[in-house]
Formats: C-alpha cells, structure tokens, sequence
C-alpha cells in the first residue's frame, strides 16, 4: 500500500508527514538520501568512515529537528546544508588531530578506511585523470572552492540549490566555480609534472 | 578577448551561457590561441571525469544502526534521570565512597579516639553524658571501662576491634 503510494510522494510531502508523526516517510527520506549524501561527504573528507558517520548525524538532526523544517526551501538543500556544515566541523576535527598522529604516531587515518562492496576508490576512471590525483587535488582546495566544486561536479546540483546551501549569491557560485575549475585544473597538472 | 578574459569565461563557455557576442569572441581567441584551446579542451575532460567518479555506498546496516541510535536517543530523552545516573554514574559512586569513608572516619574518630583524647573534653563529655542517658545499658556496658586513667591502656584494644569493621565496609564500597 504505502510502496505503491511512496513512489508519488515529494520529499517535501515525505518531510510534512514525517512532521505529522509518520516514522515510515522518515525512513524513506533515509533511503532517498543516505547515498546521495555520503558521495558529497566522502569527496569532501576523503575518509570512508568518517564520512557515514557525518551522513548518520545529518540523518539523526533530520529526526530530531524535522519541525524545524518550513516548505519555502526545497528538502534537499535543507538536508545538505545540515551536511555541509557537520562535515565542515568534522574535516576540521580530522585536520587537527592528522597533525597530532602524524606527529606524535606517523601514521594517517586512512589506514582504517572501510569502503564498501561496490566502491574502489583505487580503480582509476576512463580518462587522464585518475581518481586518487583528483581526489588528492580536491583535498588541497581551499574550502571556498572544495564545497562549490563537489556540489556541482560531482553532485550536480544548479547554480541555485548551491546558492540556498551555503547561503551565497548565485554571482558568487559562479564565480567560485569557475576559479575552483581552474585551481583543480592547474593543481592536476602540477602533480602530473611531480 | 585576451587569455585572461578567457579563463573568466572558460566555464560559461562550457556550459554555452554565453551570449552570441562573447561567445564569438570566445572563438575568435580559441582559433589563435592553443595554449586556451588545449586548456579547454583539457577541462571539459576533466569535468567528465568528476562527474563520473566512483560513488561510494552506505554499508547494508547503516539504516538499522540509525535506527539503533534513534532508539537509544529517545530512551535516553524519556528517562533523563537515569541518563544522568548513566552519565554520572563514576562521579556518584566515588562521591558516596568518599562520604561513607568520611562519615565512617568521623564515627571511629569521635567514638574511640576522642573519648581518651586530653585535648578534646568538650566532646568528650558530651559523648560521655549523652549516650548514657540515652542508651543506659550500652553506657554501662562501654562507657566506664573508657572513663578516666584507663582509657590509655583500652585504646589500642578498641581500635582494633574497630577497624576490620571499618576496612571491610570501605571494601565493599570499593567492589
Ligand atoms: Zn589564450
């Protein structure tokens, strides 16, 4: 009954009846984003752990502040900024303590990075470029540009959607994107040269 | 349009959201320019390749462990004195060890110590007095033999008939 009917719910009706007290709409919420929102995540952290752990915590503020909710925003830039934010804060948790462990240990996190079945972030994609420099060149990014980029390019999402999530003018998206592109371009040929 | 000029406009040209104007300035550098040309042509391959990179995936029990945290949290949220107790729960225990350890302490010390303390009459007598009215029979039994020249010599034998009481109780806090 409700399998048939989920298929014509929007994510803003799936939101109102969550609201409502409906645990079921909450749970499709979860199917529908719970990837989506780790491919952002993970391209930003570069860390497969962290990363559903930072998806895990949007999903639990989407649980405990879904009435904080109001239907002017779209649901899915309402439920990435929260993402965008938890995993600013985490990055900048992973930062400091990288320095400490490499420092007082010399070993990095990565050692633990789980990633699932169907993902090999070692296999390289069809073109030049291979995954492992990208994704070096996207962690050297200065954040401005990192979030604008993995929004658009590996997310894509419009120039509007980045403007809602992290509360900037459509003028200054564009702006960072275009300028992001050509810093990853240029960071991509400088580790070429390497 | 310089190289400079082209790079401001590398992604609109890209994503054809320039107007005819530009665009045909756009073209008119490109075709004598290969340093640009090859950066273009380099970039649109780059974006395909971002946009094609492998997409992770959730582990298959990431739901029920949200789901297991959704649960813990609200347990949590409609027993907040005993998420204060769990909480807590090191601070308290050592704050009643401490409390029995001093209440204990204080009992030893006025009951055995002070009695046959010179320094200490006040208490003393009070503990000497009170009791006796209150309890007549221990008072006989204890008081008397502790009472004046003797206590000196009954000290030593009190107390250790008080402390194996004493260790076993703060031992049992420690368990
Ligand atoms: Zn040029």
């Amino acid at each position: 009954m409700m399998d048939k009917e989920k298929i014509k719910f929007t994510d803003e009706e799936l939101v109102a009846r969550f609201q409502q007290g409906d645990e079921r709409a909450y749970i499709e919420l979860v199917k529908r984003y719970k990837d989506r929102l780790l491919n952002f995540v993970y391209r930003y952290l570069n860390s497969f752990e962290q990363s559903e752990d930072v998806v895990q915590d949007t999903l639990m503020k989407l649980y405990t502040s879904a009435h904080m909710y109001r239907e002017i925003a779209k649901f899915s830039t309402w439920i990435f900024t929260i993402a965008a934010n938890l995993a600013k804060s985490e990055l900048r948790r992973l930062k400091r303590r990288r320095v400490v462990s490499i420092h007082t240990m010399g070993y990095d996190d990565s050692e633990y990075e789980i990633p699932s079945e169907d993902f090999d972030p070692e296999k390289e994609t069809t073109s030049n470029y291979g995954e492992k420099q990208i994704q070096e060149a996207i962690d050297t990014l200065p954040d401005q540009f990192k979030t604008v980029i993995i929004l658009r390019e590996v997310q894509q999402l419009s120039y509007e959607e980045i403007s809602q999530i992290l509360g900037i003018s459509i003028g200054t998206v564009k702006s960072r994107i275009n300028r992001g592109r050509l810093r990853l371009q240029k960071l991509l040929k400088d580790l070429k040269v390497r | 349009m310089d190289c400079y000029s082209f790079d401001k406009v590398i992604s609109d040209y890209i994503e054809s959201n320039l107007s005819a104007k530009q665009k045909q300035e756009a073209n008119e550098h490109l075709a004598q320019c290969p340093a640009c040309s090859e950066k273009l042509a380099d970039m649109s391959q780059l974006l395909g390749a971002l946009r094609t990179l492998p997409r992770p995936v959730t582990r298959p029990d990431f739901e029920s462990r949200l789901m297991a945290r959704i649960e813990r949290q609200k347990q949590q949220k409609e027993s907040p004195f005993i998420h204060v107790f769990h909480e807590y729960s090191r601070v308290i225990s050592v704050a009643a060890a401490v409390l029995l350890f001093v209440a204990t302490s204080l009992f030893v010390y006025t009951s055995v110590v002070l009695p046959g303390s010179p320094a200490s009459v006040p208490s003393a007598s009070i503990r000497s007095v009170e009791p006796a009215a209150a309890l007549p029979a221990a008072a006989a039994g204890v008081r008397p033999e502790q009472a004046g020249g003797v206590a000196e010599k009954t000290l030593p034998d009190t107390n250790r008939v008080q402390n194996p009481d004493y260790n076993s109780r703060i031992m049992m806090v420690n368990e």
